[in-house]
C-alpha cells in the first residue's frame, strides 16, 4: 500500500527518538485506521489522509519544539534565515514576484478545484451524525436495475429490519405543483416526506416545528430559500397558509439554510423534472383507497414510487443492513411472486448515493490540476538550480566560515517554502475571487454545487500544499547547492563557466519531466475535446432545432380527464393558430431534459407470468407530438383525432423495442397491455429511436400512449417555430394564460438550450482540463526555452571557438537544437506511456474514441516536439549573431 | 502516592484512560474504542494518540506490556495497560469532573428556581 510508505517517510519529521520507540505502532494504527476509512469511501479515506498530514504536522512540531533539549533546530537560526530569505526578494523583486505569480496560479487553480471537491464530495452531508444514514433501492434482476425506487408495501416490510435505527421515505419523482397567490399561479417545487423524515436526517426546521408522526395532511414546511425570497423572510410565517394544488396548507416550519433534501440521485431515474432544490415539503400519508391527490400514497406492491433513506443502528456496518434488507425483499420474493418474484433489494451509503456519479469527473479534474502545480514547481525548481549555479561562490563561502551543511540546506528551504507560502496567500485571494465565475461555468445539476464555498478546510489545504510545495521545490536545488565544490567554486572567480556535469544532467531531467506532464495533460484535453464533439454530433433522434419548450402544471380543478382533454383541444388549436408557429405537441417526459418513468407489458400470445413481463419505458403523447418534435414515424402511423377516449386503445412503439420484443414480427397489430386489469392496446405505429436520457445513453425501449386516451397532468409543451423559438416564449406564455390563468407555465426553454444543458458536465470538465493543457504546453515551452537559453549561455565560448574554427553556423544551430529535441522527446515518450497507464481515470469521460485514439495520439505528440524545437530554435538562432570575437571575450 | 498533581487530565488523555480501563490494548484499539464510545466526537489519529501514550508512559500512569495477551495475533503489537498509579489518577479525575458537574447542576437548579 503506497499510503503506508508515504506515511513511513511522513514519520521522519519526528524526532529520531519518538519515531524508534513509536514508529511501528503509529504504522499499525495507521495502517487500520485507514484500511477502515477506505471501506466506507474514498471520500473518508481522503479526508481521513488529509487530517493525518495536520495530525503529524501538529505532533511532531509539537515534539520538536516543546522542551529546549528536544529542539534541533533554534528558532533563532530560523528567523535570521527568514530574514535573510526575505532580503534576497527584496533585491530581486522581478524573479520574486514572477516566481509568486507561477506559484499563485498552481496552488489557486489546485485549491478552486478542491474547494469544489470539499464541498461536493468530501464535507459530509448536511444531515445529523450522517454516517450511518444509507439509501435502501429495490432491485429488478431481469432488467439489470440496481436502484429501483420501491413499492409502499415493501417499505414497510423492510422497515421491520432490525440493523436500521429508523426509516423513512420520500416520493420518488417531483413535480411542479401549482401555488395559488394574490398575483396570479406560480409554480412551487413540492414532494412530500414521511412524517420522521428530518428527525431521522437529524435535523429540525430553524423556525417553528417538525411533522409529528400522526401529521395533519394540511401542514406544510419549507425550505429557507423559499421562505427568504417568496415569503420575504417574515419572522411570523408560521400559520400563514400556501394554497398548493387547490389545497389550503398552513406552514408549520421553515427549514435551516443548508438544508438539503433530497438530492437528484436519491430519486431514482423518475426523478426531478428538472434539477432544482425542493422548497416544500408535506406530510406523506398511507392509504388503503387508489388516490392520485399530492401526499397520499396508495398501499401496494405493483407501484413503485419511494426512495428510502434509513439510519443503520450504532455499530451495524452497511453490509449488515444489506444482507438484512437482501433476506427480507428474498421472503417477499416467494411471498407475493405476482409482484415480487424479480424484486431484490439493497442498501448503500446516502453519501455515496449523492455525489457518487459525479466522482469520477471530479478525480480527473484533481489530477489534471495537481499536475499543473507539478509543471509549476518544475518550473521553479529549474529556475533556482540555474541562480543556484550562481550562488554557489555565495554558498561556498558560507560553507568556508563554518555553515553547516544542514543549515545551508535549511536555508534554501526556507526560501522556497516562503516563495510557495506567499505563492499560497495571492492564491487564496484569487480563489476567492474566481470561484463565482468557477461555479458559473460548473452545470447546474452537478450534485451539492450550492453548497461549494472556501472553508477552513481549504484554507488549511491550500497552507499545506504551499509547504509541501516549497519543500519539493527546494529539495533538489538546496541539494546541490549544498554540496559546493568548494575549492572549484572559489577559483573560478570571474569567468562565468560551465555548470558541472550532475547539473546538467538534472537540468535534463526536470526539462524531460516537464514535456512529459504537458503531454499527458495535452493528451488528456485532447481526448476530451474529441469525445465532446461526438457526443455534440450524436443524432438526437428529433430536430432540436427551432423548438420551443415549456412545462406547465394543471391545478386540482382539472381532476377528470374529460376537462383535460378539452382543455388541450383549446391549448393546441390556440398554439397552432399562432403566427410563427408551424406545429405543437406535448409530452410527459421531454427528451434530454426530463425523467422516465417504465411500465410492465404482456405481449398476447405469449405465455409469461405478470412478475416476469419486460418493462418498458412509458410516455405520452399529446396532439402532433411527433411531427412538432420531428421523430420520424417509420412502420404504420402516428396517433390522430380518431384515437379518442372512446375508441380502441392503441399505441406506438420506438425502434428499440419493436427490435428487442419483436426480433423477427411485424409489430404492427400486435396487442399488449399494461398492467394485469388493463385492456389490451394495439400497436399502430413503430417511430424513430429518440435520445432520452442523454445524448451518449442509448435508446431504451419506449412506448407511448396517445394524450387523448389518457390526458396528463403536468406535461411538457413542445412548439416548432419557423423562425427564432426564443421570440416566441412570451407569447407561448401569454397564451396559456389566456386559456386559464390557473395554469403555471414554466421552464421556458429553447431545445437547443435543453440539448447544451444536458452536455454541461461534459462541457465543463473539458474546458477545465483544455485550460490546464494549454497551461501545460506554455509551461513547457517556457521551461524547454529556459534551459535552453541558459545552455547557451554557458557555452557561448565554446560555439565562438567552434565559429572561429570555421564550423558552419547551420551545423552549430543544429547542434543546440538537436540537443534540446531529444530530450523533449524523451518527454514526450513518458507521457505517452504515463497516459496510457492513466486511462482508466479518463475512459468514464470518453464517448466514441478509445483512449488511445490514434490522431489525439499523434497530434499532442507532434504539437509538443515542434514547441519544444521552436524553444530550443530561438536562443540558439540569437547566439548564431554573436561575432565569435566577443564570444570568446566573455 | 499524590494523584492530585497530575490532575486534571486533558479530554484525550482521560478517553485514553477509559479506553485502558477494561484491559490492556494495543494502539489501534484504543483508538478505535475512544471514537466508538464517544460517537465519534473525539478521532484520534496516530500521532495524538502516541504522544499521549509516551507522555503517559513518562509519568508512569501506563505500561507496556511486552507479551501478547491473544496468540492468534499475525504482527507484533505493544500493548498497554493502566499502572496502579494510572488507575488512581483516572478515578481521581472521573471523581474530580463528577463533583465539578454536580456543582455546576446546583447552580443552575438554583438559578431557574
Amino acid at each position: 500500500m503506497s499510503a503506508l510508505r508515504a506515511y513511513r517517510l511522513l514519520l521522519l519529521a519526528y524526532p529520531a527518538e519518538f519515531r524508534e520507540r513509536f514508529g511501528a505502532g503509529m504504522q499499525q494504527a495507521f495502517r487500520d485506521r485507514y484500511r477502515a476509512a477506505r471501506a466506507q469511501s474514498a471520500a473518508v479515506a481522503a479526508l481521513f489522509l488529509l487530517r493525518t498530514l495536520l495530525d503529524i504536522a501538529a505532533n511532531a512540531a509539537a515534539l520538536r519544539f516543546s522542551r529546549k533539549e528536544r529542539t534541533p533546530m533554534n528558532w533563532q537560526s530560523l528567523g535570521a534565515d527568514i530574514r535573510y530569505a526575505g532580503r534576497m526578494f527584496a533585491r530581486n523583486p522581478v524573479f520574486t514576484s514572477l516566481a509568486v505569480a507561477a506559484l499563485a496560479l498552481g496552488i489557486g487553480a489546485n485549491a478552486a478545484i478542491f474547494t469544489i471537491v470539499n464541498g461536493v464530495l468530501l464535507k459530509p452531508l448536511p444531515y445529523g451524525q450522517p454516517r450511518g444514514l444509507v439509501m435502501v433501492w429495490s432491485s429488478n434482476a431481469i432488467e439489470h436495475r440496481d436502484h429501483d425506487v420501491v413499492a409502499p408495501l415493501d417499505f414497510l416490510d423492510y422497515r421491520k429490519a432490525d440493523a436500521f435505527a429508523d426509516m423513512q421515505a420520500t416520493s420518488s419523482f417531483i413535480v411542479g405543483a401549482s401555488m395559488r397567490t394574490a398575483a396570479g399561479t406560480e409554480q412551487i417545487v413540492a414532494t412530500a416526506v414521511t412524517p420522521g423524515m428530518f428527525e431521522m436526517l437529524g435535523r429540525r426546521p430553524a423556525i417553528g416545528r417538525n411533522f409529528t408522526p400522526q401529521e395533519v395532511q394540511t401542514a406544510v414546511i419549507v425550505s429557507n430559500r423559499f421562505w427568504r425570497s417568496r415569503l420575504g423572510g417574515d419572522a411570523n410565517v408560521l400559520g400563514r397558509v400556501l394554497t398548493i394544488q387547490d389545497q389550503p396548507r398552513t406552514i408549520i416550519g421553515v427549514m435551516p439554510d443548508d438544508f438539503v433534501f433530497p438530492y437528484k440521485s436519491m430519486l431514482g431515474p423518475s426523478g426531478f423534472t428538472r434539477s432544482s432544490d425542493v422548497e416544500a415539503w408535506l406530510p406523506l400519508a398511507f392509504v388503503n383507497a387508489n388516490s392520485r391527490a399530492t401526499g397520499v400514497a396508495t398501499l401496494t406492491r405493483n407501484a413503485r414510487f419511494l426512495s428510502v433513506v434509513g439510519r443503520l443502528k450504532p455499530g451495524v456496518s452497511v453490509a449488515q443492513g444489506n444482507g438484512e434488507i437482501a433476506g427480507i425483499a428474498h421472503q417477499l420474493a416467494a411471498s407475493y411472486p405476482d409482484s415480487n418474484r424479480v424484486v431484490g433489494a439493497n442498501v448503500i451509503p446516502l453519501h455515496e448515493q449523492a455525489v457518487g456519479g459525479v466522482r469520477p469527473a471530479l478525480v480527473l479534474l484533481l489530477a489534471g490540476v495537481g499536475f499543473v502545480l507539478l509543471m509549476a514547481c518544475v518550473n521553479l525548481a529549474n529556475l533556482l538550480l540555474a541562480r543556484s549555479s550562481v550562488r554557489q561562490r555565495e554558498m561556498a563561502i558560507r560553507s568556508a566560515l563554518g555553515a553547516e551543511r544542514r543549515r545551508l540546506i535549511a536555508q534554501t528551504l526556507v526560501e522556497t517554502v516562503m516563495l510557495a507560502c506567499m505563492g499560497g496567500a495571492v492564491a487564496i485571494l484569487v480563489v476567492s475571487w474566481s470561484m463565482s465565475a468557477l461555479l458559473r461555468l460548473a452545470p447546474a445539476d452537478m450534485p451539492r454545487i450550492g453548497e461549494v464555498h472556501a472553508d477552513v478546510t481549504v484554507l488549511a489545504f491550500t497552507f499545506a500544499l504551499s509547504v509541501i510545495t516549497g519543500m519539493a521545490i527546494g529539495i533538489v536545488p538546496a541539494l546541490a547547492a549544498s554540496r559546493p565544490e568548494l575549492q572549484s567554486s572559489l577559483k573560478s572567480s570571474g569567468r562565468g563557466s560551465t555548470s558541472g556535469r550532475g547539473q546538467r544532467r538534472l537540468r535534463g531531467v526536470l526539462v524531460v519531466a516537464e514535456v512529459g506532464l504537458a503531454v499527458v495533460l495535452m493528451l488528456g484535453a485532447g481526448l476530451l475535446l474529441r469525445s465532446f464533439l461526438s457526443v455534440l454530433a450524436v443524432d438526437p433522434g428529433f430536430r432540436p432545432d427551432n423548438l420551443l419548450t415549456l412545462q406547465i402544471a394543471l391545478p386540482n380543478s382539472y381532476q377528470t380527464a374529460d376537462q383535460r382533454r378539452a382543455l388541450y383541444a383549446s391549448l393546441f388549436s390556440r398554439l397552432d393558430a399562432l403566427p410563427g408557429v408551424a406545429s405543437s405537441g406535448g409530452t410527459t417526459r421531454l427528451p434530454l431534459g426530463s425523467t422516465n418513468v417504465t411500465t410492465k407489458i404482456g405481449i398476447e400470445g405469449r405465455d409469461i407470468p405478470p412478475g416476469a413481463w419486460p418493462e418498458v419505458e412509458f410516455r405520452r403523447a399529446i396532439h402532433n407530438y411527433f411531427e412538432a418534435m420531428g421523430i420520424p414515424i417509420l412502420r404504420g402511423r402516428g396517433f390522430n383525432a380518431t384515437d379518442g377516449p372512446t375508441a380502441p386503445p392503441v399505441v406506438v412503439i420506438n425502434q428499440t423495442m419493436a427490435r428487442q420484443l419483436f426480433a423477427n414480427e411485424d409489430p404492427v397489430g400486435r396487442r399488449l397491455r399494461m398492467g394485469t386489469s388493463s385492456p389490451r392496446s394495439t400497436i399502430v405505429g413503430v417511430i424513430g429511436d429518440v435520445r432520452h436520457s442523454a445524448l451518449d445513453a442509448a435508446p431504451s425501449p419506449e412506448l407511448y400512449i396517445p394524450g387523448l386516451q389518457g390526458p396528463p397532468t403536468n406535461p411538457f409543451i413542445v412548439i416548432r417555430t419557423t423562425a427564432d423559438p426564443a421570440a416566441l416564449a412570451a407569447t407561448v406564455r401569454a397564451e396559456v394564460q389566456a386559456v386559464d390563468k390557473t395554469i403555471a407555465a414554466y421552464d421556458i426553454r429553447t431545445m437547443a438550450q435543453v440539448r447544451s444543458e444536458s452536455v454541461a458536465q461534459r462541457r465543463f470538465v473539458l474546458i477545465l482540463v483544455a485550460a490546464f493543457g494549454v497551461l501545460a504546453l506554455v509551461m513547457a515551452a517556457v521551461g524547454v526555452y529556459g534551459v535552453m537559453a541558459l545552455v547557451v549561455s554557458e557555452r557561448t565560448a565554446e560555439m565562438g571557438i567552434r565559429l572561429a574554427l570555421g564550423a558552419q553556423p547551420g551545423a552549430v544551430l543544429r547542434l543546440v537544437v538537436r540537443q534540446g529535441v531529444a530530450l523533449a522527446a524523451t518527454g514526450v515518450a513518458i507521457g505517452v506511456a504515463a497516459s496510457i497507464a492513466m486511462t482508466p481515470l479518463l475512459s468514464t469521460q470518453l464517448y466514441g474514441v478509445g483512449a488511445l485514439d490514434p490522431p489525439t495520439m499523434a497530434a499532442v505528440p507532434a504539437l509538443l516536439l515542434a514547441v519544444a524545437a521552436i524553444a530550443c530554435w530561438l536562443p540558439a538562432h540569437r547566439a548564431m549573431k554573436i561575432d565569435p570575437v566577443n564570444a570568446l571575450r566573455v | 502516592m499524590n494523584v492530585d498533581r497530575f490532575l486534571p487530565l486533558t479530554p484525550v488523555v482521560l478517553e485514553i484512560a477509559l479506553a485502558l480501563a477494561a484491559g490492556e490494548r494495543h494502539g489501534y484499539e484504543i483508538m478505535q474504542d475512544v471514537e466508538r464510545r464517544t460517537d465519534g466526537r473525539i478521532v484520534l489519529h496516530p500521532g495524538t494518540l502516541y504522544r499521549a501514550l509516551g507522555r503517559l508512559l513518562d509519568q508512569g500512569l501506563i505500561e507496556e506490556l511486552d507479551e501478547r495477551p491473544a496468540s492468534e495475533d499475525d504482527e507484533r503489537r505493544r500493548y498497554y495497560r493502566l499502572t496502579a498509579l494510572g488507575n488512581a489518577v483516572a478515578r481521581a479525575e472521573v471523581e474530580r469532573l463528577a463533583d465539578q458537574v454536580s456543582a455546576a447542576r446546583r447552580l443552575f437548579r438554583g438559578g431557574r428556581a
